[in-house]
């Protein structure tokens, strides 16, 4: 089982990113398994249509020791198990601390034995901003963190904090960095720039995806563009993506 | 209110199940937590702390720590008294406020270790648990980290070597002063089992070093009497598979247990030779809880307060010795499958007291008093866990429960 993080600036594009890097797994024969780990619960959105679905959290929180790990999943398009950690109400609570208590009850439902996925994406809600975010990349979690950045300074701001908690968690045995993906936004010298901050921190950058209407044409419909334009040559791109973050996966031992 | 509680205490939390189980095995035991309680997990609840050293440390966290997330000074603070203690081993014991926060407590033991070269760590304590859960993961990762493989001897023909356990041989699990009060009370439950020809490897962890519980493979079988021991019997079958038995030898219950001990290591032993014939998995398939077992059904006479398996195997003797029943009420976190069909788990001051309504005789902590009817017999049997050290000097006299 390989179990993957996926961080970068909120409004980056990680949850399409994730999504349709999970429907091109799922395409693959893999059993994937995507978790939204962000209170607006909305991450795996596109691979079930939009439907509505209960949030980890939610359902502890109304349910407390009789929680199932069935209320907890749904599946999406190409198979892919759902799961959303969900949150607190915006203002009140504690998201951070939510994501652990949700990662936790997975673990203690079985998730991870009863699926038995061969693939866990972990989307996490933008910066490493505290404790609880930094959950799926702990020991029994992730194995390889990926970063999605543009080449705006703010994105790119994120991606070197992210990077930062990687490497300062290195002698815990937390996930290591798996690369940066480059979504482009199309901004001066973006390229360059992205390249810089995986130089910065000795990695790679692991894909370059193309700003393309067909994703939010996609969106629109409430689906990923995976499914709705699998011939077209941004799927070829989540395709190349999705090969390359296997392909680093493999050079570590994972599959 | 539901599972307030306005007369009578709690019982002790999980961090000093933590402290109590480890006080005497040699090592450092830090719980991340602000300081000023201190002497609720020790002075308390721990009656060795006037006689004994134990290296028992509160980190002293404050607001700023918890906010900043300063786990380095945690680390730091630490690794220095350790590298001038020397420990045997570095326990991690979260509190509350980590809890909150999400302190990653076994990547902190793993640094920890990595810097040391000391066996570190975390035991995940809240300070939301009772202390037979904190006890209970304490004894289970000494388990897990100390308790060596049996090593193999020479036959005299020298071709052939065997593992084998030492016959009539046993470790008592789960055995800690908030349960079981001061020393003498364990060596008088070793002395009984003396008595019908079983000797003792280790006692978790009363009045015992970390390196005879090193030894505890040797034993031919293991004897949880508490439910604090549970989950160290089933880590020690797995890792070696020693069977084990739940009970606590006390009156004239511990003859019914140890019948079930011999019969125990008997099938232990069939099943091996059958294993070796026939490739069948050796063991036991379910615990032996002897203290479940002909328990009488009338009408409960008598009404037990405390732990699941120390009054379980109490209510058992006395059935035996006066014929009348006994039901147990449990108001500790425990595994259902420790308490007989009429005994009760409650939650809180007001179940305990509906619990108690129709009671006649009850036997407990003196601080239940207060809650139970006054048409009842109450016999006091002092619990630390429940009243800490109040009671102390009348237990060391033992006042209590004698003719029992």
């Amino acid at each position: 089982m390989i179990k993957i993080a996926v961080y970068g600036k909120g409004g980056i594009g990680k949850s399409t990113t994730v999504s349709n890097v999970a429907a091109a797994l799922a395409e693959k024969g893999l059993a994937v398994m995507q978790i939204g780990c962000d209170p607006k619960a909305d991450s795996t959105i596109q691979l079930r249509h939009g439907r509505e679905m209960h949030t980890v959290l939610d359902l502890y929180n109304e349910k407390k020791q009789d929680l199932k790990l069935e209320d907890m999943t749904t599946t999406g398009y190409q198979g892919v198990i759902c799961v959303e950690a969900g949150g607190p109400t915006p203002g009140l609570g504690c998201a951070g601390r939510g994501i652990i208590t949700a990662l936790e009850k997975l673990k203690e439902t079985g998730a991870y034995e009863i699926y038995k996925p061969d693939i866990v994406l972990y989307d996490v809600l933008g910066d490493v901003v505290c404790g609880g975010f930094s959950m799926p990349m702990r020991k029994g979690y992730a194995d390889k963190v990926f970063i999605i950045t543009s080449g705006e300074n703010m994105a790119i701001h994120a991606g070197a904090n992210i990077a930062m908690a990687v490497q300062n968690f290195k002698n815990r045995g937390y996930a290591s960095l798996g690369g940066i993906i480059l979504n482009r936004r199309n901004v001066k010298r973006e390229e360059e720039k992205v390249q810089e901050l995986a130089d910065d921190f000795e990695t790679t950058v692991v894909g370059k995806l193309n700003r393309s209407e067909l994703v939010t044409d996609a969106e629109e419909q409430g689906k990923t563009l995976m499914e709705c334009y699998p011939d077209s040559e941004m799927a070829e791109e989540y395709r190349t993506l999705t090969e390359n973050i296997l392909k680093i996966c493999r050079e570590d031992g994972l599959c | 209110m539901r599972q307030s509680y306005r007369i009578i205490p709690v019982y002790t939390a999980d961090v000093s199940g933590v402290c109590s189980a480890l006080y005497e095995l040699g090592g450092m035991v830090v719980m991340h937590d602000p300081s000023g309680c201190n002497s609720t997990y020790n002075t308390h609840d721990e009656i060795r702390w006037y006689e004994q050293d134990s290296l028992i440390y509160i980190s002293g966290l404050t607001e700023i720590d918890a906010v900043m997330g300063n786990d380095a000074k945690f680390i730091r603070d630490i690794e220095e008294t350790a590298k001038e203690l020397h420990p045997k081993f570095i326990a991690l014991a979260g509190s509350p406020i980590p809890f909150m926060n999400g302190t990653d407590f076994p990547a902190l033991a793993q640094v920890i270790e990595t810097e040391t070269g000391i066996p570190a760590f975390a035991i995940p304590t809240n300070g939301m648990h009772d202390y037979t859960y904190g006890a209970g993961l304490a004894f289970a990762k000494i388990a897990e980290r100390f308790v060596q493989p049996l090593k193999e001897t020479k036959n005299a023909d020298a071709d052939v070597t065997s593992i084998t356990t030492i016959p009539h041989t046993l470790n008592l699990l789960g055995v800690t002063p908030l349960d079981f009060g001061p020393q003498q009370n364990a060596d008088c439950m070793k002395q009984n089992l003396a008595k019908h020809g079983w000797q003792v490897i280790s006692t978790w962890a009363m009045g015992d070093s970390l390196e005879n519980l090193s030894h505890a493979a040797e034993a031919e079988v293991n004897l949880v009497v508490s439910s604090v021991g549970l989950e160290t019997a089933k880590i020690l079958k797995e890792k070696f598979g020693t069977p084990y038995v739940i009970g606590t030898p006390v009156g004239d219950f511990t003859e019914d247990l140890v019948m079930v001990l011999e019969q125990v290591t008997k099938n232990t032993d069939k099943k091996k030779k059958s294993s070796e014939e026939e490739s069948a998995p050796d063991g036991q398939d379910k615990p032996e809880i002897p203290y479940l077992q002909n328990r009488l059904s009338e009408p409960q006479e008598i009404t037990l307060i405390g732990e699941a398996v120390t009054m379980g195997s109490l209510a058992a003797a006395i059935e035996k010795k006066y014929h009348k029943a006994v039901r147990v009420i449990c108001p500790l976190e425990t595994n259902a499958g420790l308490l007989a069909l009429n005994d009760r788990v409650a939650k809180g001051e007001e179940e305990v007291q509906e619990l108690l309504k129709d009671a006649r005789i009850i036997i407990a902590d003196p601080l239940y008093r207060p809650i139970c009817p006054k048409s009842s017999s109450f016999y006091e049997l002092p619990h630390i866990a429940f009243s800490g050290r109040i009671f102390l000097r009348d237990i060391k006299e033992g006042k209590y429960l004698s003719e029992i």
